[in-house]
């Protein structure tokens, strides 16, 4: 392995953007030798890696340090698993992990960069996402999910004879076999159906109920009873990115990467510049590693990180 | 849709760096001799550079794993073995993760204590910078200025730091050591190669 020319490489190209000539060199030196590529990506790679320290306490949901207090819900959530005998593994972002089984009739938490696959006992399997909550009763006649908040994608086991409903606010979501994500933002409910065909209404409404088909996806908006489902099959596959611990950004601006990014971490991105925040970003970003972010994005739009009281600020090169 | 540099370099910090020490526990059991291992991460490690994107992989390591079989597989084809002549193919096919289940998701906690323990083992000027580099976010002109000391010794020390990390990813540290390790190392003595 050729660590002494790779972590110098590596050092240098994390410093700041290479001079011409530096670039001259370094093409000669990955000319020299193919194998000299890899060779850079690892260096570079644990680089990264060492970075991610920050990063992985966010993920803890156990105190980092004594004095820490994780969040009381979690820990009231996890109390409750452990007692049912199951195996609590830490879940960390970026994998999702746990063989937990969900009983039935219990409540259940992630907190924030959290994200768990909950297998149900009717083989049904809920991937809740960060800092979201939900309720499961599976009942003989009907199985019934309460999302109370936050974000999760469902895939449903088969069952004609017992449908599986989703309650949202006043959104119900009802699935036979079939795979589909809700999100409840403030705005109102995103559905999105990556399987089969959901049915959706308010209550009180149950006579306009309508049909979201594989592919589609509909928003209700909070104290309408409209309900319109648009096709968005590509849209769809780059929403539910985070179910692997990633972002995936087509050209949305800035002002939304940071707000889905602090969905995630402890460790906030603030832009506050409105031009900043208008640029569209495009790429796929990890959900747990903000950091890594803005030192990728920063130099594309014209602005660097600045740390201020544990926080990434975005400001403008300029200004 | 292809993907940016520093976002597979990002994939490549959280799923492929953290598996490589069990990879490479895993050919030692093998009975492949050092050089061979040092050959076969560095081809895989290029395999995944010249990706364009690593959206699709969910399992990094399942998919390092399955890179480096593919690697000594060609190794083999191109005779490039010469060492231990008889690795076959079946056998480097049988280059898998036998890690138990759990043991595949690396917990969060015992990555963080890993990646704690391979800074503080640095010696103390490249720790201190390293922190304040990686950590605290600081450039390493800031840093110069910090310090006084000149930026190009700050590089140095920063290369410095870098190659010792690069060690301590290529083994497994106390904690998350493979139990089973001693055994087969065993089993390697004995076997002539090496």
């Amino acid at each position: 392995m050729d660590d002494d020319g790779a972590a110098r490489w590596a050092i240098r190209r994390d410093a700041g953007p290479l001079s011409p000539g530096e670039q001259r060199e370094l093409d000669a030196w990955l000319a020299a030798d193919e194998r000299r590529e890899g060779a850079l990506l690892r260096a570079e790679a644990a680089l990264v890696y060492i970075a991610r320290a920050p990063a992985l306490i966010d993920a803890e949901d156990f105190p980092a340090a004594p004095e820490e207090e994780a969040p009381a819900p979690a820990r009231i959530a996890r109390r409750r698993f452990l007692a049912g005998g199951a195996v609590a593994g830490a879940a960390i972002a970026a994998g999702v992990a746990g063989v937990l089984l969900m009983p039935s009739g219990q409540e259940f938490s992630t907190t924030v960069g959290e994200v768990r696959r909950l297998p149900l006992a009717d083989g049904s399997v809920a991937t809740v996402n960060t800092a979201s909550r939900i309720a499961v009763a599976l009942e003989p006649e009907q199985r019934h999910i309460t999302l109370e908040e936050g974000e999760a994608w469902f895939q449903v086991a088969h069952d004609a004879h017992r449908p599986f409903v989703v309650d949202i606010g006043n959104v119900r979501v009802r699935a036979i076999g079939t795979a589909f994500s809700v999100r409840r933002n403030p705005e109102g409910v995103d559905i999105l159906v990556t399987e089969g065909v959901v049915e959706t209404w308010t209550e009180g409404q149950e006579a306009t109920r309508i049909r979201i088909a594989q592919g589609e996806r509909s928003f209700v908006a909070t104290g309408t009873g409209a309900i319109v489902a648009v096709k968005a099959a590509d849209e769809i596959e780059r929403a539910l990115a985070w179910r692997d611990g990633g972002l995936a950004l087509n050209g949305e601006p800035l002002s939304y990467a940071v707000a889905e990014l602090n969905r995630y971490n402890h460790r906030k991105l603030v832009v506050e510049d409105p031009v900043l925040a208008r640029m569209p970003i495009v790429g796929y970003f990890r959900t747990n590693e903000p950091g890594d972010f803005a030192r990728a994005v920063a130099p594309l739009i014209g602005a660097r990180v600045e740390m201020r009281s544990g926080n990434m600020h975005l400001v403008a090169t300029g200004s | 849709m292809g993907q940016s540099r520093a976002e597979i370099i990002a994939w490549v910090a959280g799923n492929v760096i953290p598996h490589e020490a069990a990879l490479r526990a895993r050919l030692r059991r093998m009975a492949v001799a050092g050089e061979e291992i040092d050959d076969i991460v560095q081809e895989t490690y290029l395999n995944i550079a010249r990706l364009k994107s690593v959206a699709h992989i969910r399992d990094g390591r399942g998919y390092l794993f399955t890179a480096a079989r593919m690697v000594m597989l060609q190794r083999i084809r191109r005779n490039r073995i010469v060492r231990i002549d008889h690795l076959t193919d079946t056998q480097a096919l049988a280059l898998e993760d036998d890690a138990p289940g759990p043991e595949r998701h690396v917990a969060a906690r015992r990555e963080l204590a890993r990646v704690r323990r391979m800074i503080e083992d640095l010696p103390p000027r490249c720790r201190e910078i390293f922190e304040l580099r990686r950590v605290e976010g600081f450039s390493q002109r800031e840093i110069a200025e910090r310090l006084d000391l000149p930026e190009h010794t700050i590089e140095q020390q920063a290369i410095r730091g870098l190659k010792l990390i690069l060690k301590a990813i290529t083994t497994e540290d106390r904690e998350s050591a493979d139990p089973s390790e001693t055994r087969h190392a065993t089993l390697k003595g004995t076997s002539g190669n090496g």
